[in-house]
Parts: structure tokens; C-alpha cells; sequence
């Protein structure tokens, strides 16, 4: 079991890691460079351009505090380096964990028992990888379809657009939600409490905008603190 | 007239066509990019399963999210915008970080949803997350295990609840915004996971979204008509 993790944290895994990491932070660094040059086209200044992105840093702050404590778990099992490249990457921490199960079991091989050495390890790693290029492929060959696509739906008008953005969200977090209340428990509370408390702080927030900003965050960490209380 | 026609024109070289033309090559890119650590394995360490070992875990994981791999872009393109999906796709998390932190920066910017303005916020604060999560998860890597010792034990069984709290708080915040289609989307939701409950679940993303959608471009067209 320890042999096939001292491969799992060879040191040069963190550089064969690297390039597809790099990836992801150019692509986001040339996308905002692109919005950047393209602001004034849409009357968007300078200053609210870094509004913006400093609100996409901050409220990404919470969920990425979850993906770190669920990345422990993952790099006892897996390694620190490759942990860190699919966790940058395409996927989240299930995702991964279920392909590092599949790819043992193609070995015929339990995840996670004595057996599982080096090659099953490989194996679990390379259906990981097989399994995020599905994405990949998918969304670098046809995103501009769909680009397309939904230009003919809306026809040009651009109220439309905006109300199929919304029931598109409401739709997806209806789901997300719905499994969660069904859950019962601590996950019901949870949902609850962030919602009823997201409710209030729109109240608030109309009259002062400045904590728009923070809304997410702040219902966000009522809803985690009420639910641990109660469980 | 024909001012906003060039304005558009102009966006569309500006902005548009460069994206995408990034977003393939960065996607497409990436494929064999993340293939480096497994060849690595197998040259450094003579780890190589038998192709047929790697065939069958590739069938195994395709059976479980082979559908997903076009049930997702497809499903979070009208809220992530074009820009917003080549970004997600490569970098992931996506319920959880992207759609909150596009929500929120143009939420904060009071952008007109489905406008161009809103579509270069929504890249700019994906953007924004994407380097938060790099750094947090670099960090996470190379120290998270001295560092977790520092949280109290209360905080880290919060973060349990991360997901239901931020998943009902931004349904909340839309809800606010379009009433109707929130209690369409959550009716659906709840009869057919709670009722129904037999369909499979990558099914259950796109019938929650087109049925919402659905319903939002009917009773739009029936207000205008009105």
C-alpha cells in the first residue's frame, strides 16, 4: 500500500503536473485581458471590470476552503501532486475519486486494499485522465454551437436572453437543492437557513449595495454554522 | 441604429471570435498536456497497465459521466455564457465555484441579465474564482496538512454543509428576481426527486433547466403579446 504512494509523491510529478495547471490560469489570464480591451465597447469601466473580478475572487473563497479540506483526504490516497493537477482541472474531488475507483477495478483490484500497487495506480490514473478529456473535447470542439444555438432561440432579443439565463440557474439549483432537502438533516437546515438568510440580506442590500458584494458569503456561512449546530 | 450595428461588429472581432478561437486552443491543448504524468509513470516507473486494463477503465468511467460530458456544457451554457463555458470546462467546479462567482459579479455590477456587458462580468469574475482556486488548492497541496491543524475542529465539520447552503442561497437570490420560474423549477425538482424518483439522475439536470426555460420563453412571449 505505502510503495505505490511514494510513487504517487515522486517530486517530479509536481512538474509533469505543472503545464497543464499552467493552462488553466493563462487561459483565465488571456480571457480577462480579452474582456479588458473589449470594456469599452459595452460602456464597462476600468473600474468596474476589477469590481468584478474581485468579486469572482472573493466569493470563490468558501467553496475553495471546501475543496481544500476535501483535498486532504484525497492526497492520502492519491498523491499530493496529482491531486493538485485534477483538483486545478476539469472534475471535482467525487468525480475523481469514483474514475481512481473504476480504473482499479478494471485491474480487478479493490481501491484502497493491500493489492493496489503501483500499476493499479496508473490505471486509476489514467482513467481519471481519459475521463476529463470527455469535457475537454466536448467543450473545445462545440461551445461556439452552442453559442449559436441559443442566438436563435432568443432571436436578438436580449430581455429574453436574460430570462433564459435565469430559469436556466433556477432550474440547476432547483435540482442541486431539491437532493439536499430531501436529505433532510443537517444538509435541509443548511439549505434553509443560507436561503431564508439570502432572502434578508437582498432586503438589506437594495438600500445598501455595498454589501452585495458579501451576500453569497455571509448566507453561505449561516447556513453551514446553523446546520453544525443543530447536528 | 447602424452605430449599436458596428458596435456589435466591432465586439464581435473585439472579443467574440478571439475567444473562441483561445477557448478551442486551450481546451484542445490541455488533452494531451494532462496526459504527462501518466507517461511519466510509465517511463520513469515502468507503470503501464495492459491496454486492455486502460480500455476498461475508460468504458467504466464513460458509462457512469459519458453522458454528463454533454449534458453539462449543455445545460450551464445559457448561465455561464460562451466565454464563461470554455473557462469552467477547463478548469471544473463548476456548480459549486463558476456559476456562484459569475451570480455574484454581475449581480454586484447590476448588469442587464443576457446583455454583452453582462457576458464580459460573468468572464472577468469566473476569471477572478479561477485564480482564487489556484491558489487556494497550490496551497492546500503543499501544506495543507500542516495547516488544517490550525482550524478549530467546528470549522471543518461546516464545511459539510457547504454545498446545500451555497446551492440554497443562490436559488433564493434568483427566486427573488424571477418568483414564477422558481417555483416552477423547485415543483419539478421536488416531483420528480421526490415523487417520480426514477429517473436517471443525468437526465434530471437538463429536465430541470429546458422545462424552466421551457416555461420562461412561454409565458415571455405571451407578456409581450399581452
Amino acid at each position: 500500500m505505502s510503495d505505490y504512494l511514494e510513487v504517487a509523491n515522486d517530486p517530479m510529478l509536481w512538474i509533469m503536473a505543472l503545464p497543464a495547471v499552467v493552462m488553466v490560469g493563462l487561459q483565465a489570464i488571456i480571457f480577462t485581458k480579452r474582456a479588458f480591451k473589449a470594456s469599452q465597447l459595452v460602456s464597462l469601466t476600468r473600474k468596474e471590470a476589477m469590481h468584478a473580478f474581485r468579486a469572482g475572487a472573493i466569493s470563490a473563497i468558501g467553496p475553495a476552503v471546501a475543496v481544500f479540506i476535501v483535498m486532504l483526504g484525497m492526497m492520502s490516497v492519491i498523491g499530493a501532486p496529482l491531486t493538485w493537477l485534477r483538483l486545478s482541472f476539469i472534475g471535482a474531488a467525487p468525480t475523481e475519486l469514483v474514475a481512481a475507483q473504476m480504473g482499479a477495478e478494471a485491474l480487478g483490484i479493490e481501491f484502497g486494499s493491500p493489492e493496489y500497487g503501483v500499476t493499479a495506480f496508473a490505471t486509476s490514473f489514467w482513467t481519471m485522465t481519459l475521463n476529463g478529456i470527455g469535457w475537454l473535447l466536448f467543450c473545445g470542439l462545440f461551445t461556439h454551437k452552442l453559442e449559436s444555438a441559443r442566438n436563435k432561440i432568443a432571436g436578438g432579443d436580449t430581455v429574453l436572453m436574460g430570462k433564459i439565463g435565469g430559469a436556466a440557474m433556477l432550474g440547476v439549483m432547483a435540482y442541486l437543492t431539491t437532493g439536499h432537502l430531501l436529505a433532510g438533516g443537517g444538509r435541509l437546515i443548511a439549505a434553509v437557513v443560507a436561503g431564508l438568510t439570502m432572502a434578508v440580506l437582498v432586503k438589506i442590500s437594495d438600500s445598501v449595495p455595498a454589501l452585495k458584494e458579501y451576500n453569497l458569503g455571509l448566507a453561505m456561512v449561516a447556513g453551514m454554522f446553523v446546520a453544525v449546530m443543530f447536528v | 441604429m447602424d452605430n449599436t450595428k458596428n458596435n456589435d461588429i466591432a465586439y464581435e472581432n473585439a472579443f467574440t471570435k478571439p475567444i473562441i478561437r483561445a477557448g478551442r486552443y486551450t481546451l484542445l491543448l490541455a488533452i494531451p498536456l494532462s496526459f504527462l504524468p501518466v507517461i511519466y509513470l510509465w517511463l520513469a516507473h515502468g507503470a503501464i497497465p495492459p491496454l486492455g486494463a486502460i480500455l476498461t477503465g475508460w468504458f467504466l468511467i464513460v458509462s457512469v459521466y459519458g453522458s454528463w460530458y454533454i449534458v453539462e456544457p449543455v445545460s450551464y451554457f445559457p448561465i455561464l455564457g460562451m466565454p464563461g463555458t470554455y473557462m469552467s470546462f477547463l478548469s471544473g467546479n463548476i456548480a459549486n465555484m463558476r456559476v456562484p462567482c459569475a451570480a455574484v459579479a454581475q449581480e454586484v455590477l447590476q448588469v442587464e441579465p443576457g446583455s454583452k456587458k453582462a457576458e464580459l462580468v460573468a468572464t472577468i469574475g469566473i476569471a477572478g474564482s479561477i485564480i482564487t482556486n489556484l491558489i487556494v488548492v497550490t496551497i492546500a497541496a503543499v501544506a495543507g496538512n500542516a495547516i488544517i491543524g490550525v482550524f478549530p475542529e467546528v470549522v471543518v465539520d461546516a464545511f459539510d454543509f457547504v454545498l446545500p447552503a451555497i446551492f440554497g442561497a443562490l436559488f433564493v437570490m434568483f427566486s427573488i428576481k424571477y418568483p414564477k420560474y422558481g417555483v416552477f423549477a423547485i415543483s419539478v425538482g421536488l416531483i420528480i426527486l421526490g415523487v417520480i424518483r426514477v429517473i436517471p439522475i443525468w437526465l434530471v439536470i437538463p429536465i430541470c433547466v429546458f422545462s424552466t426555460i421551457g416555461f420562461a420563453v412561454k409565458t415571455h412571449k405571451k407578456e409581450k403579446t399581452d
